[in-house]
Formats: structure tokens, C-alpha cells, sequence
């Protein structure tokens, strides 16, 4: 089938249109680095395969995430390419434009943004450009949709086409080199599928991937030799002795020259509006104040003001009318008090009591994901990167923290998009203490029961420790583990733009379907595990709970979780169970006290629990282990079991410790 | 020669330039490669001309435009930029 890969410079609006050509709903937000991983859809309407990449700004990869782009246009040699260009940022964008015409595959540029640009009065001759660069050029708005129908249309008519032959003379020096390269590649006799001059100026211009790649009969050598002798031609006939700092400057003077028929700036205007907004934002006063300003709102919205009610809410109707349909159901279709049992003790128990949580969790997400498509995500780095210097950080980490308030899975993968490996291992190290929405519903639960007046306060308290012990341990790990590097700082800050209300509600559903799948998945099957671990036991079926063999398997901790303040078997149940994802604590809760509703629930925890043990549990339970899923991709990103083990370790001693810290110490200053 | 040495005399580091002027990038030498290397990707390289936009707080990152972008580096960094104030 026809592939066609979608690549570009980072935030140009690649995924934008690859959500509008193959009725996608992969998430978009305005900073560098949304994409980290390749995403295929099906091209809607003709057919095809369309590729998403990660952004990258030229062929020679810096970071994961765009290493992932340029290994597959490489290795996976895709039929066509889809270019994205951002039309009020012609010049850098062109750079890769020219890199990618080189490999000579069939091309289209979508020129996008050009309402952006038009705005700013900066006015792109797309007819001038496409004469320029020989390929078809198709104005576009990824954003609204503008211009996607004649993308799709000209998609189709690309196949036959070559490139219409765009080239760029290097002079003498450079291009003998690659001529010589070029008979050295197909003499090794492998056809291979790149133009044999885009290799050959690859190798001059030192991407190791490319190297890397080449088939076994081309001896480096050989390869070196070239190199050299090109290096030292080039320095003789008067010229730069450094080959890529040469074809860079090759390169921007020929795009100067594509500018000057097809771009006009003269009467370019800057970002006003953002630039007031941003003398507000990132004011070196009020900048700081403005965003904990930002964050309590957002708590104040999802855990008192509006994500509590509409909770109760669904509360009621799950365990009232719901439960109640299902338990006359299953009477009138003469089920077995067990299977009776099974279904409204531990399913609907069990999963019903993390799916109460949803309205808050939703908040939440279209909370976070407001901040994603506005631009305000690449100011807080800008905010932050004082703070994370000091603790050994870019501000850049700032994003993946951000994001795992919502969930510590994409948050680590997007660590993929620093240019420091320590930054990047520190970043996944620390991400599963940010407190994701799977934590939420123990923190809602518990601090309905016993912190009621000052809810958001104690959450908020929550995610503030989760912070400050991650920045203290950020710290400590880059003096000790990782002393090599000193981490990096640059941002991009694009212009704000207000989120499009339609495109904030469908990344919000995405995110929320996660949530939802997981309930009908882990939550699911988890809720029968414990149903039946608690109604088993070594006498049989139908035991006495305190007798079942979840009891026995928590008891086992329960000696060693004492000192900490909550040595029950049923709280030892719930923390191992919780390793599956964390809202299992929960549905076990649910499942252990066999209560029809959130208010029984809440009269048995504030039984089992004093505020003191509570508070201590929550914490516990914020700290003590990332959740399955999370440590699969703590596995997959940094490659090694190692430093995998090390993220579950610390965590349990870290999380140990602080709840020995706050409840005994709660203790000996009177508290309860 | 005489007008070379007196644009060299002019050279200072971009972490000097006040805020709302601007000056031209001279050398990216002092700089960490990674980051000069993702300037230049930026299209920020020996000639360009910056505005400095803004400071941020307690010694934070320097936030300045270039072709009608707005990039922040940190202040440490900004210092081992050579620009020429116009």
C-alpha cells in the first residue's frame, strides 16, 4: 500500500492534519515536542497510509524523539513525503525542506499556517515556491481544516511524479566528493534504496545514521578517505575546511535566494498579542505567582467547586438506580447468590467505585489539555528552569511533570524530547512521584472522610509533596548517579493561540477513554481477582473475610507496615493490588468493606482509618511504586532492567520513610 | 584594519544587552555545542540580529526574538554570546 510520511519541523501542525486527513484523534498542543512516537492512519477517502513523525529540524537527529523521524525516512523508505511547512517561519523550515527533496522521492509541501502569516503581514508566494522547489505546494490551515480536501486530492496525483529535479551546485570540491562517494556506494553492488547523491552528501555532512546503515561491502575506509580528501580540496581552493558547516552555508544562501521571489517581510508585524500576554505571564515578578495561582484554580475546580458535585452525583446514580436495576435483574433471571454477589459486590463495587471519580477526571484532563493547545506549556519551562538548574534539571522537564498529572506514561515518553540523556533518565526517574488522575480518586476518597472542609487544600498539599520530594531527589540523584552532564535549556515559545473548543473536548475524550478502558480492562479483572481472593480462603469457598486468602496475603505485610500507621491486612491488600494501577485501591476498599455506596464506604473508612493513618496512607500510596503500566515503559525507554528496579526501589524506601516521618511524628506532637 | 578593531571593540556578551534592544550575533564558539547546534537549527547563527525581550526572575532565562521567533536560553549561556549592540 502507499505510504506517505508526514514530516516537518516541530510544532508546524503535522499531527493537526494527520487528525483531519485520516479522521485522527492524536493529541495537539502548541510547543516543541507534542509527537514523540510514529503514528499510522489510513488516509480517508482514497486510501493509503499516512505516517505521523515526531518533528524534526533537519536530517541529523539531536534527541530520541526526532531520532524516531529520521530512522524511518531511512529505514523504512516510505513511497512519498508529506512536507509541512510553516509559512511564518519560510526560512528555518526550508532547511529540512531541501535535505528531503535531495532524497528525490515524490514530495508535497503543505504550506500551513498561512492565516498565521497573513496576519502577521508576511505574505508567502506559493506559486514562486513551487517553482523554486519543483514539487507542488498546497496553502493550508491544519487547524481548521482549509486546504486539507486539495492536499488529499493532490496526494494522489504524486505517486508518478519525480521531484522536478531540484539541485543544489556545492561547487567543485564537494561535488567531485560526492560523485566519488556516490560510485563507491553502487559499486559495493547493493541497490539500495536512497538516491545515491543524498547518501553521499549525508556522509559529508556526517550523519551517523546514515553511516551506520551502509551495506557491509562498503568498506569506512574507503568512505574516510574520501571524506578527507574532500575536506582538504575544499580548504585548498580557498574555502571553509569544516564540510557540514560548508553545505549549511550553501544551503541558507540558496533558501535566501528562494525568499527573495517567494516571501515577502517587509511589512511584518510582530506577535502583539502575545507579546502583551507574555509581558504579564513570564513578568519576573508576578510570572511564578500567576502559574501556583493557575494550579490551585485548577484543584479548586476539579476537587471542590465542580468535580466533587457532579461526583455525587454520579454516585448516586450508580449506586442507587444502577446497582439497584442490575440487583432485580439478575434476581429475575434467577441467578445464584454467588453469582449475585460476584456482580454487584465486586464488579459493580469494584469498578463502579473508581468510575464515580470520572467527572473529576475529566475536569482535570480538559484542564490540562487547555494548557497543552494555548502555548502557555512552553512559558512554564521558561518559569520554572531557574528552580530546575538549581536541582540539576532543564526547565524542560517541567512538560513531562505537567503531563503526569493527567498519567506517568506519556509524561516519560515525553522526556524523549531533552537534549541531555541525564536530563531525560532524571525526568523518567522522577515522573511516577507526580500524582496521576489513577491517584485521584484515593485522595478524593480519603479526603472526603476526614478532611472535608479543606479538601482541595490537602490534595493540593499531596501534589506539592509528590513535587518537592521529586526536586529534592533530582538533586541528589544528579550529585551522585548522574554527576557527567550539566543539563540544557533552550525553548521555543510560540504565539498563543485560544484552544478551539471541538478539538479541546476530543483530546479531553481521548485521555478519558484511556480511563475508561482501564476500568473495562485492569479495574475489571482486578475487581474479580480480589472478589474471589476475599471470599476464598484455605477453608473453602464462601469464607469468613478475615479467614480468605487476601487476608492472609495482606496480613503478611501488615506487621511491616505498623510503624507507618496502617498494619491491617486489608490496607496491605490494597497497596499490593494497587500495583496493577492505582485506582485498584479503591475498588479493593470497595470490595474488602462490602459497602453499597460512597457514603458507606466513607462511614467504614473513617472506622478503619484516623485522620493521622489516613493521611499517612495517602501518601504512602502517592510515593510507593509506579503502576504497572508505567514501569513497562520506564522498561522500554531507558533500556535497562536496571535502572527500571531502581524506580520501584526508591520509591518503596522514599515512600516508607515518609510515612514513618508523618506518623510517628504526628504522633509525638499529639496528633491522632 | 582600524574599523575591524573598532566593531571588535564593540563585541559584548548578549546576557549584557538591555532589554527592547538589539544586537548581532558575532560568535557562538563559547557556547555549549548541543546548543549552538540547536540555534542554528532555529536559524540563530553568526549574523543574525536579536532583540532582547525579556529577563526572567531570580537570575532566569533570557528571552529574545529572532525572525519572528521568540526563543529563551538561559543567562549563563547568553553570557558566552558575542553580539554587536546596533
Amino acid at each position: 500500500m502507499n505510504q506517505f510520511a508526514l514530516v516537518g519541523n516541530p510544532n508546524t501542525g503535522k499531527t493537526s492534519l494527520f487528525n483531519t486527513l485520516t479522521r485522527s484523534y492524536e493529541t495537539v498542543g502548541n510547543w516543541s515536542g507534542v509527537t514523540v512516537e510514529k503514528r499510522v492512519g489510513t488516509l480517508r477517502g482514497r486510501g493509503g497510509r499516512l505516517i505521523d513523525l515526531p518533528g524534526l529540524y533537519s536530517l541529523l537527529p539531536l534527541t530520541p524523539d526526532e531520532g524516531v523521524a529520521a530512522r524511518f525516512l531511512m529505514e523504512e523508505t516510505p513511497s512519498s513525503i508529506l512536507n509541512i511547512v510553516d509559512a511564518s517561519q519560510l526560512e528555518r523550515n526550508l532547511y529540512l525542506t531541501i535535505q528531503l527533496l535531495e532524497c528525490g522521492r515524490p514530495m508535497l509541501i503543505g504550506l500551513n499556517m498561512v492565516d498565521v502569516a497573513r496576519s502577521r503581514n508576511i505574505a508567502v508566494d506559493a506559486g514562486a515556491l513551487q517553482r523554486e522547489l519543483g514539487v507542488p505546494v498546497v496553502p493550508i490551515v491544519a487547524r481548521k481544516g482549509t486546504g486539507c480536501a486539495e492536499v488529499l486530492h493532490a496526494l494522489g496525483g504524486l505517486e508518478a511524479s519525480r521531484s522536478g529535479g531540484f539541485r543544489i551546485d556545492y561547487g567543485p570540491a564537494v561535488e567531485a566528493g560526492a560523485a566519488r562517494l556516490a560510485a563507491l556506494l553502487s559499486s559495493g553492488g547493493t541497490a539500495s534504496a536512497s538516491d545515491p547523491r543524498w547518501t553521499a552528501l549525508q556522509l559529508l555532512e556526517g550523519n551517523e545514521a546514515v553511516r551506520a546503515s551502509l551495506p557491509a561491502a562498503v568498506r569506512p575506509a574507503e568512505v574516510d578517505s574520501i571524506l578527507e580528501q574532500t575536506a582538504e580540496e575544499l580548504e585548498s581552493s580557498g574555502l571553509e575546511s569544516d564540510i557540514p558547516s560548508y553545505l549549511r552555508r550553501i544551503r541558507t544562501e540558496r533558501i535566501a535566494q528562494i525568499c527573495r521571489s517567494a516571501l515577502d517581510r517587509s511589512g511584518q508585524r510582530l506577535h502583539t498579542a502575545t507579546e502583551r500576554i507574555d509581558a504579564i505571564v513570564t513578568h519576573r515578578i508576578l510570572g511564578i505567582p500567576l502559574f501556583l495561582a493557575l494550579m490551585f484554580l485548577i484543584f479548586k475546580l476539579t476537587f471542590d467547586w465542580l468535580g466533587s458535585l457532579l461526583s455525587d452525583v454520579l454516585d448516586g446514580f450508580i449506586s442507587g438506580s444502577l446497582s439497584g436495576a442490575i440487583s432485580t435483574a439478575l434476581t429475575w433471571l434467577g441467578a445464584s447468590p454467588f453469582t449475585h454477589a460476584l456482580v454487584v459486590d465486586g464488579i459493580v463495587g469494584g469498578v463502579g467505585g473508581v468510575l464515580v471519580f470520572l467527572p473529576q477526571i475529566c475536569i482535570l484532563f480538559l484542564l490540562i489539555s487547555f494548557i497543552e493547545d494555548s502555548g502557555y506549556m512552553a512559558r512554564i519551562t521558561l518559569l520554572m528552569d531557574r528552580t530546575m538548574e538549581a536541582v540539576g534539571l532543564s526547565g524542560k522537564a517541567f512538560i513531562p511533570f505537567i503531563i503526569g498529572f493527567g498519567c506517568n506514561v506519556p509524561a516519560i515518553m515525553a522526556a524523549r524530547t531533552m537534549e541531555q540523556r541525564k536530563d531525560r533518565l532524571l525526568t523518567t526517574m522522577l515522573v511516577p512521584l507526580m500524582s496521576c488522575s489513577a491517584r485521584l480518586p484515593v485522595y478524593a476518597l480519603f479526603a472526603g472522610v476526614f478532611f472535608a472542609s479543606n479538601r482541595a487544600l490537602v490534595v493540593m498539599g499531596l501534589y506539592l509533596l509528590g513535587m518537592v520530594l521529586a526536586l529534592a531527589l533530582a538533586k541528589l540523584f544528579s550529585r551522585t548517579l548522574l554527576k557527567s552532564e550539566p543539563s540544557l535549556f533552550i525553548v521555543e515559545l510560540p504565539p498563543y493561540r485560544m484552544p478551539q473548543p471541538l478539538s479541546l473536548l476530543r483530546m479531553t475524550w481521548e485521555k478519558v477513554k484511556g480511563f475508561l478502558r482501564k476500568a473495562g480492562t485492569i479495574i475489571l479483572a482486578g475487581s474479580i481477582i480480589i472478589w474471589f481472593l476475599s471470599n476464598t480462603g484455605p477453608g473453602g469457598v464462601g469464607v469468613d473475610m478475615n479467614e480468605s486468602f487476601l487476608a492472609s496475603i495482606g496480613g503478611a505485610l501488615a506487621g511491616l507496615l505498623k510503624p507507618i500507621g496502617f498494619g491491617t491486612w486489608q490496607a496491605g491488600a490494597a497497596l499490593i493490588t494497587g500495583f496493577m494501577a492505582k485506582e485498584v485501591v479503591v475498588s479493593t476498599m470497595n470490595i474488602i468493606y462490602q459497602v453499597p455506596d460512597m457514603a458507606g464506604l466513607e462511614h467504614q473508612v473513617a472506622m478503619a482509618f484516623t485522620p493521622l493513618q489516613a493521611f499517612s496512607f495517602i501518601a504512602f500510596i502517592l510515593l510507593y511504586i509506579p503502576c504497572l503500566a508505567t514501569v513497562g515503559v520506564i522498561r522500554k525507554e531507558t533500556a535497562s532492567w536496571r535502572w527500571t528496579f531502581f524506580s520501584m526501589g526508591y520509591s518503596l524506601v522514599l515512600a516508607y520513610i515518609v510515612a514513618l516521618i508523618i506518623y510517628q511524628g504526628g504522633r509525638l506532637v499529639g496528633l491522632v | 584594519m582600524f574599523r575591524q578593531q573598532a566593531v571588535e571593540g564593540r563585541r559584548q556578551a548578549l546576557a549584557s544587552v538591555k532589554p527592547g534592544d538589539s544586537a548581532e550575533v558575532r560568535g557562538l564558539n563559547g557556547i555549549s555545542p548541543m546548543l549552538r547546534r540547536r540555534l542554528r537549527d532555529l536559524g540563530v547563527a553568526e549574523g543574525s540580529v536579536l532583540t532582547v525581550l525579556r529577563l526572567g526572575p531570580f537570575g532566569g532565562p533570557l528571552t529574545f526574538e529572532c525572525a519572528g521567533q521568540h526563543i529563551g536560553i538561559r543567562r549563563e549561556e547568553a553570557g558566552r554570546m558575542e553580539v554587536a549592540p546596533l
